[in-house]
């Protein structure tokens, strides 16, 4: 099958990763509603999610940590015409680059964020991150972590009722699926929390 | 025989509107057929505190504001006190307010200005400063008709109490300070295409003229005159995009994704939001993004001293962003200049496709001077190396001699690519091969060479068979000229303006060289530029002179430090 979206680079995830399902999800949907892939720009954060930008064979930027919601809204500003996502983790998206987030959605700017949200720094071999819940030990916090954790959703929709945001767990294949194609479809500014377990790190969160 | 520089300065709280009845003036002078250099000093606050607004002019091209004062209007009893050091025997000073007791005033002439009355007379206590424009139109014995009307045009909807506000200042002096009149010669031009300009506004119109069409600031005190002069224009320049980001990390990194995606585009900050532009800067050189950045400098460090003047960041710029890539960091020295970086660094961005950083500071950013009507320039604009049909294999950063490679625009068919912020291969995809690592790495910095070549060259003012080389950058350039205008041994100096701070170019060391003589000026605690120059070749100073308070060089000092 010959497939317009991808290099020829073989993802270099963990064995197992959940993140091939996002991958795989979004060259569906963007295959299935015929995005052109001339028009296409992802812009992907810093993170195992990230990694995904050699695995893309569209126009792409793979963004300083934090910093792809800016990147992708200044694309979106300078020509309106193009498909913008972003593709990142709980770390880069509602961690360095929360800031970036809150204005984007403030802006309903029609760019498309997808967030691999494992509620750890995978790539950083597993600290505590904006999403991993109250007293999880992780390598960044041995005796438990103190903090609340974010809650995107709920967060983004105080922000700006306009938007669109949802969350969705990584192994419901059919409704993963149908949120990307809706988020994808929606005039406006879309957020996918991708709600997912890290092969590598995750079992410290049990 | 040159015409003589005269200065007035108008001092006051803030609120009371002191910068715009300087600017005022400063049209009324140019109507007259003036050259004028413009400086004001304000506090960082709203209402109340201290403002001053300063004007030089002549017939003559005047370079830069002078320190003393022929005639000093303080708007509220007692703001003259501050500034007896800019007063000399012969200064008139008028204040609303009786002759102080003897002692207070050192120097001068004292008038007693009843400003509140007159304001009150004419019914707004907010005229007070226009009735010392009144009083300053017939010191010098301006046509009161062509100033009303500019007046006029100026306040619109306010024009009849500004008008009377100018005829009760007018005709309290002609009754009451006759004496004071000065003997001045005008060249009356009500048609003049000369125009009063910030540093900041001329920077913005040779942005708009050289293409530009995205601009993202957060505001920044001294650089923010560029944001609000631009986000004005977005009406009559429709292509233009002028976006007021949540913070300098979001501003950087919207430019770099406007520049990706084709826009010639800038971004403007002081020096701290230009450390947090910085980790964008360096993602700029690495993906080979043209990005400008118009850093306006203030005394740091932190926050510093808001609303003055440093030349304190020009290695801040040059080192700015970690790790080793090309950039190009240049200065200019005047409002013309600034004009001109505006293009100059959107075309330096297209062509080299890396960091561009134009370096001004408060003193010429904030500071105005009348100039050629700049919004009828036109200018070169070049776009790089663009590819427009790229091949199947095309790569963006193939390895090239020079070191550019042809970039295509999204929305290209076939031109895909990763802008990446990990090293990478030619296609843009990451590498941690060594050699190819290597290999990227020298293509970037082979642009350091064509960035010479383009790179706006040294102005060499002055006889190179001079006794002394006077060098210096940016702002310090005005005061510079305009003290050599005055030195009486003028003929034992040249002057070198470096433009292009870097890469510095060769020429430069050739010429520092054919001088036995060299004082460097600079508007910081630390001698910078000798620090660069020392960086690049066997270079002793013989004196270096440094101002680091705040405050501009002004000529008078200058001179004094020369002769």
């Amino acid at each position: 099958m010959t497939n317009n979206f991808r290099s020829n680079i073989t993802p270099t995830w963990c064995p197992g990763c959940q993140n091939y399902l996002v991958y795989a999800a979004l060259q569906k949907n963007f295959a299935d509603l015929k995005i052109n892939v001339d028009n296409l720009i992802m812009n992907y954060d810093i993170g195992c999610a990230g990694n995904m930008a050699d695995f893309f064979k569209t126009y792409g930027a793979h963004t300083l940590h934090g910093r792809s919601i800016a990147m992708a809204m200044g694309e979106k500003i300078v020509n309106p015409n193009l498909t913008v996502c972003v593709i990142g983790g709980d770390g880069g998206i509602y961690g360095e680059g929360l800031n970036h987030l809150v204005a984007a959605a403030r802006a309903n700017i029609n760019i498309k964020v997808f967030v691999s949200n494992n509620f750890l720094y995978s790539l950083t071999t597993g600290q505590t991150s904006p999403t991993t819940p109250k007293g999880a030990h992780t390598k960044s916090t041995p005796t438990g972590n103190i903090n609340e954790p974010i809650h995107p959703v709920e967060l983004l929709k105080t922000v700006n009722q306009e938007i669109f945001v949802e969350s969705v767990d990584v192994k419901d294949i059919p409704k993963l699926n149908n949120t990307i194609k809706r988020a994808l479809e929606f005039s406006g500014f879309a957020l996918v929390d991708i709600t997912q377990e890290c092969v590598a790190f995750g079992k410290q969160l049990k | 025989m040159a015409n003589k520089v005269y200065t007035f300065k108008i001092a006051g709280p803030a609120g009371l509107g002191i910068k715009s009845i300087g600017q005022l003036f400063s049209k009324i002078l140019i109507a007259h057929g003036f050259n004028l250099a413009d400086y004001s000093e304000y506090p960082s606050l709203v209402r109340g505190g201290h403002n001053t607004y300063q004007i030089s002019f002549s017939l003559d091209k005047v370079f830069a504001p002078h320190y003393q004062i022929n005639a000093f209007f303080a708007i509220n009893p007692g703001h003259w006190q501050q500034h007896q050091s800019e007063f000399n025997s012969k200064t008139l000073i008028f204040s609303d307010e009786e002759n102080p007791e003897s002692g207070r005033m050192e120097k001068g002439i004292f008038y007693n200005l009843p400003l509140k009355t007159l304001a009150n007379e004419i019914g707004s206590p907010l005229v007070v400063n226009t009735i010392s424009l009144g009083v300053a139109v017939y010191l010098l014995g301006f046509d009161l008709n062509l100033t009303k009307e500019i007046v006029c045009g100026f306040y619109q909807k306010f024009s009849d109490l500004n008008s009377r506000a100018i005829q009760a200042g007018y005709d309290y002096a002609q009754t009451n300070f006759p004496k004071c009149k000065l003997d001045l010669k005008t060249k009356i031009n009500p048609k003049t295409d000369q125009q009063l300009y910030e540093g900041n506004e001329s920077y913005g119109w040779g942005f708009l003229a050289g293409g530009g069409n995205f601009y993202a600031a957060y505001p920044m005190t001294p650089a923010t005159g560029a944001l609000h002069f631009l986000a004005a224009k977005q009406e009559a320049f429709p292509n233009i995009k002028v976006i007021h980001a949540e913070d300098e990390v979001g501003v950087a990194n919207m430019g770099a994704g406007a520049a990706f995606a084709g826009a010639r585009a800038a971004v403007g900050t002081s020096g701290g939001g230009f450390a947090l532009m910085n980790e964008a800067v360096s993602y700029c050189g690495v993906a080979e993004i043209g990005l400008v950045y118009y850093l306006v400098s203030r005394p740091g460090p932190a926050t510093g001293l808001p609303t003055w003047t440093a030349q304190g960041d020009l290695m801040h710029a040059i080192y700015s962003g970690h790790g080793e890539f090309p950039k190009v960091v240049m200065a200019p020295g005047d409002i013309d200049e600034s004009f001109e970086m505006g293009y100059q660094s959107l075309n330096l961005a297209a062509k080299l496709q890396t960091p561009i950083i134009v370096v001004s500071d408060k003193f010429l950013g904030e500071s105005s001077a009348s100039t050629n009507n700049l919004s009828k320039i036109k200018v070169k604009i070049e776009t790089g190396d663009i590819e427009t049909k790229p091949s199947q294999n095309y790569a963006r950063y193939k390895f090239t001699p020079n070191g550019i490679s042809p970039l295509t625009i999204p929305g290209t068919p076939n031109g895909q690519f990763l802008a990446n912020s990990y090293e990478h291969d030619e296609l843009g995809f990451s590498t941690e091969d060594a050699q190819v690592s290597q290999k990227m790495f020298d293509k970037r910095m082979a642009k350091n060479k064509l960035a010479i070549k383009l790179a706006p060259k040294a102005n060499l003012f002055g006889n190179n068979t001079a006794k002394t080389l006077i060098i210096s950058w940016g702002s310090t350039k005005g005061p510079i000229l305009e003290a050599l205008k005055d030195l009486p041994n003028k003929d034992d100096f040249a002057f070198l303006q470096i433009k292009t701070l870097w890469p510095i170019n060769p020429d430069i060391k050739n010429i520092i060289n054919g001088f036995s003589n060299t004082v460097v000026i600079e508007n910081n605690g630390t001698g910078q530029l000798v620090t660069l120059l020392k960086s690049q070749f066997d270079f002793n100073p013989t004196k270096i002179h440094l101002r680091n308070d705040g405050r501009p060089f002004f000529p008078e000092e200058i001179i004094k430090l020369l002769k």
